[in-house]
């Protein structure tokens, strides 16, 4: 602004004649960049995933041909009871996300100043300061056998033997769950509120509407693109992150993730493209599903 | 859920009695010492500036807020205890106050739902009420394809289908633009005379609440200032805080230079002016604010500079006019720098004095008010 001012004082000396265009030409590339490289290292690996996954398998690479011989490996194995069983477990992470973040986020909504709201919410980041490998570690002396659990238990009497199936199984993979993905129930819990208008919660003083009643008809279905969003990534990261059942889980206790990274570290790459590919589909009918049932683009549009 | 007229109370009793109510947040005050009484079938508004504890006063009503002292009797019956949905009351607020996913019926028909009323008793009451609001042909729109006013009269049924008989209003125009918020007030009006139960309505707009009040009360820095009927709010204020809010009064502060009799003397700004004593407690030598009403003054150009005399009129100097359609203001000062406003009905062709031009303001002895607080 100063300068086009400038120039109109000076009399408009074109002396910047040549810069303007150059400069109006670059403005395009500030949105066409950030495309390219999502286009060049994300849509064009994910379309590759699927095409690797049919290809021959050799004995340190692949190559280019059409065989669905790693699906029917995986279809055809204990990997797909895996599968299933890390979809079960993935779901029963979301639920307790769901029981223990929301309260939260509508407590927050509910019951803290506007101004302090947004802060709270950022304590829900701190966590984040800690690199996930260490925060899912410190969960082992915690959860083991002889850790802070069961000789708490145990010292209190509650138990005689120390419960094992604490760690390296899927309750140790569930609690890890439940401790990384909590945030993201908060924070979308948070977001989804915004779409309940500002005085419902006083009507619903006004015309006695109870608690349950008061979720049920009136929290549960304003919020439910925004909790389902949320649900979706704890659900698709207890899928694919193999870090958690990596660390936490033990036979049987793996994940998706787990089973490509296993299917690369014994050179199945055609294998572990299609674990891939199975998990793809898996999140983009999820997300369709969802946008049929509640409309996902409301998350993002507010109150009118 | 619907209050009956039998249990605890009284058909005698105002509907609304508070008691030396006060509410405290912390340090602040929102309330101070609040005394009124509403009788029953009245429209009363609570009008005064924004942060002066009308909302407070209204919310606390409604047993949204707990009193920090005091009592509110609804019919005769200490309410203070009780929560908003078991008080013969219900609230409609400024806006954004319905179920966004519901359509106009189901919004207005959740309350009685909750209270467990058969559908068909459900689908009766509700059709009832929306036809009082004039909403029969939205019954199934969103919240989101109406308009404002549309918003604010389902709020309004949801209410008055409950049955209850005190309906708080809390500035239930605010969101509305300035023309629908005229027609929504005469509706308003209207639909309180058919339904015949108590309205109390909070605003901090005076033509609102002149429109729609049997009686006015003026809220300000938690205190209740002073209530009455809107003319003589308007007409006759007793607190200087009322003539200065309410109407477009010309404030005069002054010494009392002569306090015996009916009428006083109060020195303005050098000029001796009468004003009744309106039986005030009033000493020589008082400090006093005198209010004249801006329509109530007229001004001409002053032959010499002769000071009046006659204790109904100042000397001025001319500011200039300012055109508003309907009136005109004229703006000139006296000589301690007073602003004096003079309004007249427009259509005079007449050029205004210059600016700088001596000025006589002058009025009648009704229309000048003593105010001592």
């Amino acid at each position: 602004m100063a300068d086009l001012s400038s120039h109109a004082v000076s009399g408009g000396h074109p002396v910047d004649a040549d810069k303007a265009p150059w400069r109006a030409k670059l403005v395009p590339w500030v949105f066409r960049a950030p495309l390219i490289f999502m286009v060049m290292f994300f849509a064009i690996p994910m379309a590759m995933t699927v095409v690797f996954s049919v290809f021959e398998r050799t004995m340190f690479w692949m190559e280019p041909g059409f065989t669905l011989f790693s699906y029917e490996n995986f279809f055809f194995s204990a990997r797909l009871t895996n599968f299933l069983s890390s979809m079960k477990y993935s779901l029963i992470s979301v639920v307790i996300c769901f029981v223990l973040g929301f309260p939260i986020a509508v407590f927050v909504r509910k019951s803290i100043p506007q101004v302090a709201q947004h802060r709270v919410v950022l304590l829900f980041i701190l966590p984040f300061m800690v690199s996930e490998i260490i925060r899912v570690f410190a969960l082992r002396p915690v959860l083991q056998r002889n850790g802070l659990v069961n000789s708490t238990l145990m010292e209190l009497g509650l138990i005689d033997e120390p419960i094992t199936a604490l760690l390296y199984s899927h309750t140790g993979v569930v609690i890890g769950e439940v401790l990384s993905f909590l945030p993201f129930i908060v924070f979308s819990g948070f977001l989804a509120m915004e779409a309940v208008p500002k005085y419902i919660f006083e009507v619903c003083d006004d015309l006695g509407v109870g608690p349950w009643r008061r979720f049920k008809d009136v929290i549960l279905p304003l919020a439910a693109p925004g909790i389902f969003a949320g649900s979706v990534f704890i659900f698709v990261n207890g899928l694919g992150v193999a870090l958690l059942p990596n660390i936490l889980g033990g036979a049987g206790a793996v994940n998706a993730g787990l089973i490509a990274t296993q299917a690369i570290t014994a050179l199945d790459f055609p294998l572990a493209m299609a674990v891939s590919a199975i998990m793809m589909a898996t999140l983009l009918s999820l997300l369709w599903i969802g946008h049929k049932l509640f409309d996902l683009t409301k998350i993002l549009t507010p109150l009118s | 859920m619907t209050y009956g007229t039998t249990d605890m109370t009284d058909n005698k009793a105002p509907a609304v009695e508070v008691r030396n109510l006060a509410k405290h947040y912390g340090d602040f005050v929102a309330l101070k010492n609040v005394n009124v009484s509403i009788a029953a079938g009245e429209y009363f508004v609570l009008l005064g500036p924004s942060g002066g504890g009308k909302t407070t006063l209204l919310r606390t009503l409604g047993g949204f807020h707990k009193p920090t002292r005091g009592e509110i009797l609804l019919h005769g019956r200490n309410v203070g205890h009780l929560p908003p949905d078991k008080r013969p009351t219900t609230m409609v607020f400024q806006a954004y106050a319905l179920f966004p996913h519901m359509t106009v019926t189901q919004n207005v028909g959740y309350g009685l739902k909750v209270a467990g009323l058969s559908k068909a008793r459900i689908a009766e009451k509700v059709d009832y009420a929306l036809e009082q609001v004039g909403l029969t042909q939205f019954t199934h729109r969103k919240p989101h394809e109406l308009s404002g006013g549309q918003q604010q009269r389902v709020q309004l049924a949801r209410a008055i289908v409950l049955d209850r008989d005190i309906l708080l209003l809390d500035e239930p125009l605010a969101a509305l633009d300035a023309q629908l918020r005229k027609d929504m007030c005469l509706e308003l009006k209207h639909l309180q005379e058919k339904v015949g139960i108590t309205f109390i309505h909070v605003t901090h707009n005076q033509e609102e609440a002149m429109t729609v009040a049997d009686r006015i009360a003026l809220i300000a820095n938690g205190d209740l200032v002073e209530y009455g009927r809107a003319r003589d709010i308007y007409r006759a204020p007793q607190k200087s805080f009322t003539a200065s809010f309410v109407g477009e009064n010309n404030m005069l502060k002054g010494k009392v230079a002569q306090s015996n009799g009916a009428s006083i003397v109060v020195d303005v700004a050098g000029a001796m002016l009468q004003v009744d004593k309106r039986d005030l407690d009033v000493s020589d030598g008082q400090e006093v604010t005198l209010s004249i009403r801006s329509e109530c003054v007229s001004l001409d150009r002053a032959n010499g500079s002769a000071a009046a005399s006659d204790g109904l009129s100042m000397i001025g100097t001319y500011d200039e006019s300012v055109y508003l359609g309907l009136t005109t203001s004229h703006l000139a000062h006296l000589p301690d720098g007073t602003e004096m406003v003079s309004r007249v009905i427009a259509g005079s062709d007449d050029t205004p004095p210059e600016a700088g031009a001596p000025v006589r303001l002058s009025w009648k002895p009704s229309d000048i008010r003593l105010h001592v607080e």
